[in-house]
């Protein structure tokens, strides 16, 4: 018969051994005795006393522990911190897009009723210069055409003729300079020819034959018409309303 | 038990740190008792339980519900004292300790006994038992110790080793050898 060894005693004390080993132990006194002894030493073995500790050791252990410890905060899934965060992203670049749209749309405003004022005013005193220009330009033209033919050596009508020269001079200055000021380099230069003429023919002490037939032949007088007779034309087109089409209301 | 454990855990980790409390109470003896069976030095078993409790609270989030908190939290207290075992200051004042503290606390404790034979051979077998403790490796005294102080079974001693069932029952094995061999003089060939 085999006895047991310290590995079988081993294997039944931590409660392993198998059925034949607990059943030889029933019948073999020698190994019976021995395992008797190897419990009795093991049991000899007891833990340090300083091992043991006060009921309250629990309590000082967590009030040490306590002051640097954090608490846990609510856990947060990852998909729903980053579903937040793009949430919060998309609100932050929509709030961003709407204060590019408001304050590029004020600016673009601003610019367009600018350019839009300027526009608008500078036509307007185009107009209405046009408009009281057309007078002028009436007046301008009957003295052109009296101008160009009259061969009369009445002295009475070549005064008359002087005078309405003279008038005619003064305001012709006074528009020739608006109309340059307000850009309109067209009739500021017909005007400058206009001046010309007028000049020659109000300068004179007498306006006598001669002094007509060589303003005629000098100051290319029909030219000068031709000039004032399309800027009429012009003015007679912007300066009037147009009239509404036909069942159109007002 | 388990279960309790589990809820307080649960409570824990969803902000409640005064929870926490409670599983301190109810396992720092156990665990002072293993690091103290391993190190056999009371300052680094009463530090290696603020640590052990301080490591579990950080990690309680890992903590898998499957297993149990004590079983969890004793695999941490035997990391921890492993870990300080085999640091060299640990060893030196070991070797130190074989020479100088064994006969001191002999004669401490058999003055005070009423029954000075039966004291001065028991406290002979402690001295001589914590000299043999002190001769095996971390492995073997922390098998011997879970095994035979704490009662934990074999399977529960090869989790919180992380070792396979067999090797830790070698270990088991081994330490008894050596202590029995060490311890058997006084034990009178037991």
């Amino acid at each position: 018969m085999k006895h047991l060894g310290e590995q079988e005693f081993l294997d039944l004390y931590c409660g392993e051994g198998a059925k034949s080993v607990n059943a030889h132990l029933e019948v073999c006194r020698e190994c019976s005795t021995q395992y008797a002894k190897f419990k009795k030493g093991l049991a000899l073995i007891k833990p340090a006393a300083a091992s043991k500790r006060s009921v309250d050791y629990g309590e000082q252990v967590w009030k040490a522990l306590r002051p640097g410890l954090t608490p846990y905060r609510e856990k947060i899934s990852p998909r729903w911190a980053w579903a937040q965060w793009r949430a919060r992203a998309l609100a932050v670049a929509c709030a961003m897009l709407l204060a590019v749209a408001f304050f590029g749309g004020r600016y673009w405003e601003r610019i367009t009723t600018k350019k839009a004022n300027l526009t608008g005013n500078a036509q307007a005193t185009k107009r209405v210069v046009l408009v009281v220009l057309t007078d002028h330009l009436d007046e301008a033209e009957r003295l052109l055409v009296a101008l160009e033919h009259t061969e009369s050596s009445d002295k009475a009508e070549n005064a008359q003729l002087q005078s309405d020269a003279r008038e005619l001079l003064a305001s012709n200055r006074l528009y020739r300079d608006t109309a340059r000021n307000i850009g309109d380099p067209g009739v500021a230069s017909a005007l400058d020819q206009l001046e010309g003429v007028l000049a020659e023919v109000s300068n004179g002490p007498s306006l006598t034959t001669a002094d007509l037939a060589r303003v005629r032949n000098e100051m290319n007088i029909e030219g000068i018409l031709f000039e004032i007779r399309v800027l009429r034309t012009r003015g007679a087109n912007q300066g009037s309303v147009p009239k509404p089409a036909k069942g159109e209301s007002i | 038990m388990q279960e309790s454990d589990h809820l307080v855990v649960r409570a824990v980790v969803a902000g409640d740190m005064e929870a926490y409390g409670a599983l301190v109470r109810a396992h720092s003896e156990t665990v002072f008792r293993v690091a103290f069976g391993i190190t056999g030095n009371e300052a680094d078993a009463e530090e290696i339980v603020q640590e052990v409790f301080w490591r579990g609270y950080q990690n309680l989030k890992n903590f898998e519900r499957r297993s149990s908190f004590r079983t969890w939290i004793y695999r941490i207290a035997v990391n921890c004292a492993l870990n300080r075992v085999s640091q060299p200051r640990i060893r030196a004042e070991f070797r130190v300790g074989d020479e100088t503290d064994v006969p001191e606390k002999t004669v401490q404790v058999a003055a005070q006994d009423p029954d000075p034979e039966r004291v001065l051979l028991s406290n002979e077998i402690s001295a001589a038992q914590e000299m043999a403790m002190q001769r095996l490796t971390p492995t073997e005294k922390s098998a011997f110790v879970l095994r035979h102080f704490e009662d934990r079974s074999m399977s529960e001693i090869a989790e919180l080793l992380g070792m396979a069932p067999n090797a830790a029952k070698q270990a088991v094995f081994r330490a008894v050898q050596k202590l029995r061999r060490e311890l058997a003089p006084l034990l009178g060939g037991a």
